[in-house]
């Protein structure tokens, strides 16, 4: 059983979020380093920061602005504390809009909790969030994300586990593709190894091709290295099988977008499906 | 009032007499300017009849259908069919059938459906009718009232005796040669099929619409019935011998039985689904009911109670709606809309067996007579019957089944706190019920092992857990009964945003009690993601009560999280107001953090 248990999740994740709040500063940036090219951002504008990060909305929201703007990621911290103490609802979105912008894995465990929040705005502002900062702790509270009741919060976290290459997070993607999410699809397709890419592709017919074929996508498009072209001749067979003019439309499609370094094997086996299956390629 | 009364011999064309159109002479009958004669005259008449037998009846249930009627007796034996469309309820009168059908009143054998006569009865329709063995007795009316006529026929078809009251008559009887005809809801006129006359007035203290045999005994009343036997001269003083059912405030408002001055449609409604039933017995020189029991059905489900006292003692969940019953002796026979009727031990509730009437019906009428139900299968524990019950998905049965919750919840029994929970987590238990199951939950101080289980879910998208546990309800109870271990759980509660706030609330509040320093984390986190969005009143009081868990349990670090709270501008200015005072004024105040519980203030 790969679910984990959701009180155990909530505790790792809540005492983590708890010991950034104990004033300890740049405690939140002990973790791994923001991926992107810092601004230089001197002590003195940080202290400024601070101060502003602490007094009301407008000087809050103003603070946070001119973070984003300057994309400056040492002010991560900052944030990393503000989101630990809390704010209004105007606030954490612009928080948590600059944390997406500052991509600083260091703010995920901050974020985290927020993914849960009542406010509706708040909690998908959230989830989006960690798409960007990344790391173990967004993956954990992701894959969290996908029992939330909010869909939006499901749909954002199931493609988000995909862009994070969480494979493990895979049975309960299956688990949430087959509850009816359909973002989880193109994660599946992303994720997908061997046997578990069959899986995935035998749920055609099962399921909608408009959804399917966001996972095909991604399963055509991956490297080799990734995905075999004897796995991607399979798919393409299995697609001609069904014949219908939308897969014809998909095939032509796909066939169009092949990049010119891209397998000339799987290509003519794409080409001539869509050519059999009556999707009018363009030579 | 005007009243005539037409004698055998002047019954040659009884077609142009209803219509009033023919001679008729006066009589007694119905007076108005009747004065009571402290139970002289009723006495006398049961003097007159007091050897005469009262048949019993066979037992018969008769579904009503589009096209006619269909028969069967109680044992399961004799179904016959009839042809023809009815439009009144049937009666069931000792051996007869009784209808109207397109201006004719019928009479059919109840064992074998044969007609036995027809009479031309213009516009009128059945009120109901009575039966000796020799003589039928029918009250006839219009469908808006008045326009009364009751009508005597003999076995051959010949119609001996007839009044056209100016009041409304209700369910009338007969024996020998004297027919009881209850009007004004507190008369029963017993006239004379000789002479037209009142031979006696029986003045009741209770509403008497209907004059029926029950048990080879005449029976008035309507939601009491009173006997005709030697007391009936006290009914108007002492009250004679009666039987009333224990006071139940009962979902649907159920009565005994119907007004029996109205015309009934064919078809069965609402009220012939929520009704009771009950059988008058003696026992030594009291009239009590047959078993000790009544019964009560609403649509699907029929619940069992005890006569005294009125306690629930069982309940059964048929499979379709009950549209019409009746109680036998040691039992009931309720038919449904299936054409099945159930028979149904009256102490237990059990399934003593079942009948069919072999097609779907639109209405139902069933005679007790002297059939009797024995045995009955076993139905599980109370409990058990009343978990059946509530667990029908049915939106129709949520009245019945808040009450039922409401009796399940008076029991301490352990496992059903665990039917409480089971309905309150069921994403598809009714609003009405939920809110019934989740109210006694907060009472329950049994099953505590079911609650912890209960608190340890959320909601889960795919785990198919669709609705959060009823959190508010098991803080209260578990907050009541100390029970710590809950503490973690209801702590998680207080972030999961699937629990409505006034859950939360709840939650935060029992952990006043309950919350040891290892809930610091989870409360912190609740405090900071809401001290400054609470948009609601229960959320509001929950982040006020977590910021107390935190200055008592978090020692300088719960105080410096509150410090910092009071001053920073984003915190909502009524949970700044209720917090600042909970900054100790000394360091000397501050609280330690470890091993310390909460003590509500």
């Amino acid at each position: 059983m790969l679910r984990r248990s959701l009180t155990a999740i909530h505790i790792t994740l809540f005492s983590a979020f708890a010991t950034l709040f104990v004033p300890a500063p740049d405690a939140a940036a002990k973790g791994t380093p923001p991926k992107e090219k810092a601004t230089e951002t001197s002590s003195a504008e940080l202290a400024a920061l601070d101060k502003a990060l602490k007094g009301d909305e407008d000087s809050v929201v103003g603070a946070l602005q001119s973070i984003d703007d300057g994309d400056k990621v040492a002010a991560a911290p900052l944030i990393s504390k503000l989101l630990a103490r809390g704010g209004t609802e105007k606030v954490l979105e612009a928080a948590l809009k600059t944390a997406q912008k500052l991509k600083a894995e260091s703010l995920s465990t901050a974020i985290a909790p927020y993914t849960r929040h009542r406010s509706e705005e708040v909690r998908r502002q959230a989830t989006r969030a960690l798409l960007k900062t990344k790391g173990p702790i967004a993956v954990t509270t992701l894959e969290q994300a996908l029992r939330s009741p909010d869909a939006v919060v499901r749909g954002t976290a199931a493609s988000g586990l995909g862009e994070l290459h969480a494979h493990a997070a895979l049975p309960e993607l299956f688990l949430a593709f087959d509850k009816g999410v359909p973002e989880a699809a193109a994660a599946l397709g992303q994720l997908c190894v061997g046997a578990e890419c069959d899986q995935f592709i035998g749920r055609t017919g099962r399921v909608g091709f408009d959804i399917m074929q966001t996972g095909f996508d991604q399963i055509l498009f991956r490297p080799p290295s990734e995905v075999s072209d004897d796995a991607k001749i399979k798919l393409v067979g299995k697609l001609r099988e069904l014949g219908t003019d939308e897969v014809g439309k998909y095939l032509s499609d796909v066939a169009e977008r092949w990049p010119k370094d891209g397998s000339k094997r799987v290509k003519q086996v794409i080409d001539s499906a869509a050519h059999s299956v009556g999707g009018g390629v363009k030579q | 009032m005007r009243k005539t009364f037409f004698a055998p011999a002047a019954l040659a064309a009884f077609a142009t007499l209803v219509t009033g159109c023919a001679g008729s002479m006066k009589t007694s009958a119905f007076a108005s300017d009747w004065q009571s004669d402290n139970g002289k005259s009723i006495a006398a008449v049961r003097a007159h009849l007091a050897s005469v037998p009262v048949p019993t009846g066979r037992g018969v249930a008769l579904g009503i259908t589009k096209t006619g009627l269909i028969g069967v007796g109680l044992d399961g034996s004799g179904r016959w069919s009839y042809s023809g469309v009815v439009d009144s309820r049937p009666s069931i009168a000792g051996d007869v059938v009784v209808s109207t059908s397109k201006g004719h009143l019928f009479a059919l054998d109840a064992a074998t459906g044969k007609e036995l006569w027809h009479l031309p009865i213009a516009d009128k329709r059945l009120r109901g009718a009575g039966d000796d063995g020799h003589t039928t007795v029918a009250s006839l009316g219009s469908d808006a009232g008045g326009g009364g006529l009751v009508v005597a026929v003999n076995r051959s078809g010949t119609v001996v005796g007839t009044w056209t009251p100016t009041v409304d008559v209700g369910i009338p009887a007969v024996l020998s040669d004297i027919v009881f005809a209850p009007w004004g809801n507190q008369y029963v006129s017993a006239l004379s099929l000789t002479t037209g006359d009142e031979a006696g007035r029986l003045l009741a203290r209770t509403v008497v619409s209907r004059a029926t045999a029950i048990g080879g005994s005449i029976y008035f009343g309507e939601n009491t019935m009173l006997r005709f036997d030697d007391a009936i001269s006290q009914s108007a003083t002492t009250g004679g011998h009666e039987v009333k059912l224990a006071e139940r405030e009962l979902p649907g408002k159920p009565a005994w039985y119907p007004t029996g001055t109205r015309v009934l449609p064919p078809e069965a409604g609402a009220p012939d689904a929520i009704r009771f039933y009950a059988r008058p017995a003696e026992a030594g020189d009291k009239l009590v009911l047959d078993s000790q029991r009544f019964a009560a059905t609403y649509f699907r489900i029929i619940v069992g109670f005890n006569e005294g006292d009125g306690a629930l003692r069982w309940v059964r969940t048929l499979p379709a709606e009950v549209i019409g019953g009746d109680a036998a002796t040691g039992g009931f026979a309720f038919c449904d809309v299936n054409g099945d009727v159930w028979l149904t031990a009256a102490r237990t509730g059990g399934d003593a067996g079942h009948v069919s009437l072999g097609a779907k019906i639109e209405g139902c009428v069933v005679d007790g007579g002297d059939f009797k139900i024995a045995g009955g299968s076993d139905t599980g524990t109370l409990a058990e019957q009343i978990t059946h019950a509530i667990e029908l998905g049915d939106a129709q049965m949520a009245t019945v089944q808040r009450f039922l919750l409401r009796e399940l919840g008076t029991n301490d029994d352990p496992t059903i706190t665990k039917t409480l929970l089971d309905l309150a987590c069921n994403a598809r238990t009714q609003p009405d019920v939920l809110a019934e199951a989740r109210s006694l939950l907060a009472s329950r101080r049994t099953g505590i092992e079911y609650m912890i289980d209960a608190l340890k879910q959320h909601y889960d998208f795919l785990s198919d857990v669709l609705r959060a546990p009823p959190v508010g309800p098991l803080a209260d109870a578990l907050s009541a009964v100390g029970e710590k271990s809950a503490a973690p759980l209801l702590a998680a509660h207080l972030n999961d945003p699937s629990d409505t706030p006034d859950d939360v609330k709840r939650a935060a509040h029992a952990l006043l009690t309950l919350a040891t320093a290892s809930e610091f984390d989870e409360i912190r986190t609740f405090f900071s993601l809401y001290r400054a969005t609470a948009d609601d009143d229960a959320l509001v009081a929950a982040v006020i009560d977590a910021a107390k868990i935190l200055v008592h349990l978090g020692g300088a670090d719960g105080i410096e999280v509150i410090e910092r709270a009071v001053s920073d501008p984003l915190t909502e200015p009524v949970v700044k107001q209720a917090i600042s005072s909970l900054i100790p004024a000394k360091t000397s105040d501050i609280p330690h953090a470890a091993n310390r519980t909460m003590t509500r203030r």
